[in-house]
C-alpha cells in the first residue's frame, strides 16, 4: 500500500490553537444534539493545508474517542439506549458503503465539480427539509406551553409504533418504544449514508429515531453517540490501514473536543427538551444556506454557470464563514440556554418541598 | 450534602493527560512515522491511542467542569 507521509502538514502555534478551539465548540454541539462539528472541522482542516482524505481519516479518529466519552457521559444520565444506538449502527455500516460506492460512481462519471455539486444539493435538500420539519415541531411545543413535558410521539411514530411484524419486533427500554426491525434497518442505512455524503449522518438519525420511532429528543440525541462512535471507530480502521490518519491532528481536536462534549452533555441536562430540536434545526438551516451558496460554483466549474472567479471565490468565503456561523450559533444558545436552564433550577431546588 | 470536589483527581488525571501530550509534542517526528505505517500491527496505533488519549484526557476534562461546579442537574 502506498505510503503517504510527504502528505502531512507542518503544524503551527496558529493552527493548534484553531483545531482547538474548534474541537471545542464541535465537541459542545456532539455533545448536545448527538453529531455536528464534522462539517466545519474537516473544511477547515482542509483551509490549513491538510488534503481532504486525511482531513476526513483525522476527524474520523477524533469523532469515535470523543463520541464514546459523550455516550459515556450521557449513559450516566440515562440518556442513551445503548440497543437501539448499535441496531441502528449495524444498518448504518451497510449504508456507509452504499453511499461511499454511489458517491465514487459519480465522481467517475460526473468529475471532481459534479460529486461537490452532487454532495452540496444532497445537504441542501435533505437539510432544508429535516431542518424545517425539526423547527417547526419545536415552535409547535414552544407555543402549546408545553415545553416542560414529556414529548409525545409523532402521529407517524405511534403508526410505527403500533405496526406488529412477527419475528422482527424489538423492544428499546431507554427510549421507551418497541418497533420493528424491518423500520429501524431503512433508518440506519439512510444515516449511514448520509453519513458517507455529507459527513453528518446524524442530520438524519436523530429526526428519524423522534419522529419515525417516537424516541424522545434527549435520547434519540444521545444514542446518536453509539452510531457515531461504531461509524468513527470502523472508518478510522479503514483509514488507517491506508495510513492515511494525521494522529496530531486526531489528538488535538480530541483534546478541545472532550471539553466540550463533557459540557454539552452536562448541558442536556439543564435544559427543557424541546432546546435540543431548536438548536439542531438552527444549525442545519445555516449549513444549508452555507452549501446553497457554493452551488453556484459547481455549476459554473460544470460549464453550465458562468461566474467571475472573484465571485466564486467570494461564495466559497462566504459558505465557509456560514459554516462557522452555524456551530457558532448553536454553541451559543446551548450556552445561553444551559445558564437559563441553570438559574431556574436553582430557584427550584431554594423552593421548599409540598408538603 | 454536595460531594467533595475531586481536586486530586483532576491533578492526577491532569498529569497523566498533559505527559501524554508531551509525549506526542517531544517524538512528534518518530510517532508520525509509526502511526502511518501500512504493515504488520502498525495500522492499530492510531486506534489504541485514541482510547488512551481519551480515557486520561476524559477524566480530566470530567473532573475540571465538576471541581469549576457545572454538574448534573439530576431532574429525574
Amino acid at each position: 500500500m502506498e505510503h503517504v507521509a510527504a502528505q502531512f502538514i507542518d503544524l503551527q502555534y496558529g493552527n493548534v490553537l484553531a483545531l482547538l478551539a474548534i474541537g471545542f465548540v464541535g465537541g459542545l454541539v456532539s455533545g448536545f444534539i448527538g453529531s455536528g462539528g464534522a462539517f466545519v472541522l474537516t473544511p477547515a482542516m482542509m483551509s490549513m493545508g491538510v488534503p481532504g482524505v486525511v482531513a476526513v481519516a483525522s476527524n474520523l479518529c477524533h469523532k469515535f474517542p470523543k463520541a464514546l466519552v459523550g455516550a459515556y457521559q450521557r449513559n450516566k444520565f440515562g440518556q442513551v439506549d445503548v440497543k437501539l444506538g448499535l441496531v441502528m449502527a449495524a444498518s448504518a455500516t451497510a449504508g456507509v458503503w452504499v453511499g461511499a460506492d454511489f458517491q465514487n460512481r459519480i465522481k467517475l462519471d460526473f468529475g471532481e465539480a459534479g460529486s461537490n455539486l452532487y454532495v452540496s444539493l444532497a445537504f441542501v435538500a435533505v437539510l432544508t427539509i429535516v431542518g424545517a420539519f425539526v423547527l417547526r415541531d419545536a415552535v409547535r411545543v414552544y407555543r402549546s406551553g408545553e415545553a416542560d413535558a414529556q414529548e409525545k410521539a409523532s402521529r407517524l411514530a405511534l403508526w410505527v409504533q403500533s405496526v406488529e411484524i412477527p419475528g422482527t419486533m424489538m423492544h428499546f427500554k431507554t427510549a421507551n418504544i418497541r418497533v420493528s426491525a424491518l423500520f429501524t434497518l431503512p433508518l440506519g442505512f439512510a444515516t449511514g449514508v448520509l453519513a458517507s455524503t455529507i459527513a453528518v449522518g446524524g442530520f438524519i438519525g436523530v429526526p428519524g429515531m423522534m419522529y419515525v420511532l417516537g424516541a424522545p429528543g434527549l435520547v434519540a440525541s444521545a444514542t446518536e453517540l453509539v452510531i457515531a462512535f461504531v461509524m468513527g471507530f470502523g472508518g478510522t480502521i479503514k483509514y488507517s490501514l491506508h495510513g492515511l490518519v494525521d494522529i496530531r491532528l486526531a489528538l488535538i481536536l480530541l483534546a478541545g473536543s472532550l471539553f466540550g462534549i463533557q459540557l454539552g452533555a452536562i448541558g442536556t441536562t439543564f435544559v427543557k427538551p424541546f432546546m435540543i430540536k431548536v438548536v439542531m434545526a438552527a444549525i442545519m438551516l445555516i449549513v444549508a444556506v452555507s452549501r446553497g451558496l457554493v452551488v453556484p460554483v459547481y455549476l459554473t466549474e460544470l460549464g453550465r454557470l458562468d461566474l467571475a472567479p472573484s465571485t466564486m471565490a467570494w461564495l466559497q468565503m462566504a459558505s465557509f464563514a456560514f459554516l462557522v456561523l452555524a456551530l457558532c450559533t448553536g454553541s451559543i444558545i446551548i450556552i445561553a440556554s444551559m445558564l437559563r436552564g441553570h438559574r431556574s433550577g436553582a430557584i427550584t431546588l431554594r423552593e421548599p418541598a409540598p408538603d | 450534602m454536595e460531594n467533595p470536589k475531586p481536586r486530586l483527581l483532576l491533578v492526577a488525571s491532569g498529569t497523566v493527560s498533559g505527559a501524554l501530550y508531551l509525549l506526542l509534542y517531544l517524538y512528534e517526528r518518530e510517532i508520525m512515522a509509526a502511526f502511518t505505517r501500512t504493515d504488520g500491527w502498525f495500522p492499530v496505533l492510531p486506534v489504541l491511542a485514541a482510547f488512551v488519549f481519551s480515557f486520561a484526557h476524559g477524566a480530566f476534562t470530567g473532573y475540571f467542569w465538576e471541581v469549576l461546579g457545572i454538574r448534573a442537574l439530576r431532574k429525574k
